[in-house]
């Protein structure tokens, strides 16, 4: 189905109004109400952004690679289930390094979507 | 809002053995989902408390945290807080009788200043000045530890099991991930490590288990009062320690691990000239990965208020989009420990 402007663009505009326009003649509570909004839209746009560059695929297959090299089940849906249960269980050891780089890529990409300025930091 | 104005002059004119009081100023604070603390300037005629009076009315709010204590309790942990000398609201009154307000309430003195976390980090401090505020921010937790069970008044706070404050943590943050039900392999990673690499147990002392940047009240570069006691309990004193050093309560200012506001030397040593017990520096790091995952937790349960329909509320969304940032760190912590840095 072809419905434009799409969400991207139309989450986009709505975040630049609120936060150019309606933001700077609000204070105290309203404010702060005013800016957790724009938050809240700027994590949804990165969440688009993410999974239209098929980044959520990405960090899976590093998942599953990882899970298939020790023998261990998983899905595509579920990736992340089955390697907190592993980690839980054991079945990975808590200091094998390709385990710690697939969790800095997953946590990585999540805090891009959601604090984006916090890997800077 | 004014009816509670006329409940609470109402109650402390009862308990005061006053004439009459007039509420000059009647205000919501901020702060607090599980409470709303009110201020409430009154001015009393007759009675023990004769005068202007400024008073902070801490009530339940209509939503609670199964982890916090109720306001009967917390009132007797702020008692003895209050006994053992830290910085806190003297506590005043304790209200019981739901015929008063609608909801159990205590009534505590005012103090100055502002507790705002980003206020305080953000200061032009000396280096000086911030090694005397994080001095004596540890030895507000020294007097506070010097509080050992068994103490009658808080018989209602549970001691650690298995005798361990630390393996205790572990077992019951593993408990609150399996029930909210969502993966999260990064906390499962920390909590095995937690697991491997507890130190030894300290003593159990009553901990305030939310002493922050954030719950204490600054006059300028004086400390008028450590606040928010919902969350005290029985724990080893390390935990406090961690708490307070931990990268989530920095605000920007990671340089300045106590707190975001001075040398975390600095604070050990005022906690440890103040009388405090001896702890080993390696502990303290120990329960600042401890800390990361607790915050992990919260954060997790706060947005499932959210999600559940329990509390719609754009704060607690945002809240549990925060647990990325506390999995980072814990990444960044544990290697940085391994490390030896």
């Amino acid at each position: 189905m072809i419905n434009q402007p799409e969400a991207h663009d139309l989450l986009t505009e709505a975040r630049r109004v609120l936060l150019e326009s309606l933001a700077p003649e609000l204070t105290g509570e309203r404010k702060y109400e005013a800016l957790m909004i724009a938050n809240a839209m700027g994590m949804a746009i990165r969440e688009l952004e993410f999974n239209a560059q098929n980044k959520a695929e990405e960090a899976d297959r590093a998942v599953l690679s990882l899970l298939e090299t020790h023998g261990l089940p998983g899905h595509n849906d579920e990736c992340e289930s089955s390697l907190a249960d592993a980690v839980r269980e054991r079945q990975l050891e808590g200091g094998n390094v390709t385990l710690r780089k697939v969790l800095r890529t997953l946590t990585e990409a999540r805090l891009g979507i959601n604090s984006s300025g916090y890997l800077k930091r | 809002m004014s009816d509670f104005a006329e409940a609470f002059s109402w109650f402390v004119v009862q308990q005061t053995g006053a004439r009459s009081a007039k509420v000059i100023t009647f205000e919501k604070l901020s702060g607090g989902a599980i409470q709303d603390n009110f201020g409430l300037t009154l001015e009393i005629e007759g009675g023990e408390r004769a005068g202007t009076q400024h008073f902070v009315v801490r009530q339940d709010a209509p939503s609670g945290v199964a982890e916090s204590l109720s306001r009967p309790e917390e009132f007797r942990v702020l008692q003895a807080a209050f006994e053992a000398g830290v910085t806190v609201p003297e506590p005043l009154w304790l209200c019981e009788d739901l015929d008063v307000s609608g909801q159990m309430f205590y009534v505590m003195t005012r103090a100055d200043g502002s507790a705002s976390p980003r206020k305080l980090v953000k200061s032009d401090l000396t280096e000086e000045q911030r090694r005397t505020i994080v001095r004596r921010l540890g030895a507000e937790l020294a007097r506070l530890h010097n509080v050992r069970p068994p103490v009658q008044s808080l018989d209602f706070l549970a001691l650690p099991d298995p005798d361990n404050a630390a393996l205790s943590r572990v077992a019951i943050y593993r408990r609150h991930l399996r029930e909210i039900g969502e993966p999260h392999p990064v906390l499962e990673w920390a909590l095995n490590w937690l697991e491997d690499n507890s130190p030894a147990p300290g003593p159990t002392v009553l901990c305030h288990c939310d002493f922050r940047t954030g719950n204490y009240m600054m006059a300028g570069e004086t400390l008028t009062a450590v606040l928010d006691w919902e969350f005290a309990a029985w724990s080893d004193p390390a935990e406090d320690l961690g708490w307070f050093c931990s990268r989530s309560w920095r605000f920007g200012a990671n340089e300045r691990e106590a707190g975001g506001v001075g040398e975390k030397q600095d604070f050990l040593n005022g906690y440890r000239e103040a009388g405090g017990v001896e702890i080993d520096p390696t502990a303290v790091s120990y329960w600042e990965v401890m800390a990361l995952v607790r915050w992990a937790m919260i954060a997790l349960q706060q947005a499932r208020r959210h999600m559940s329909g329990e509390q719609r509320s754009l704060e607690l969304a945002l809240t549990g989009r925060m647990v990325a940032q506390m999995e980072f760190d814990l990444l960044t912590q544990i290697q940085e420990l391994e490390d030896g840095q």
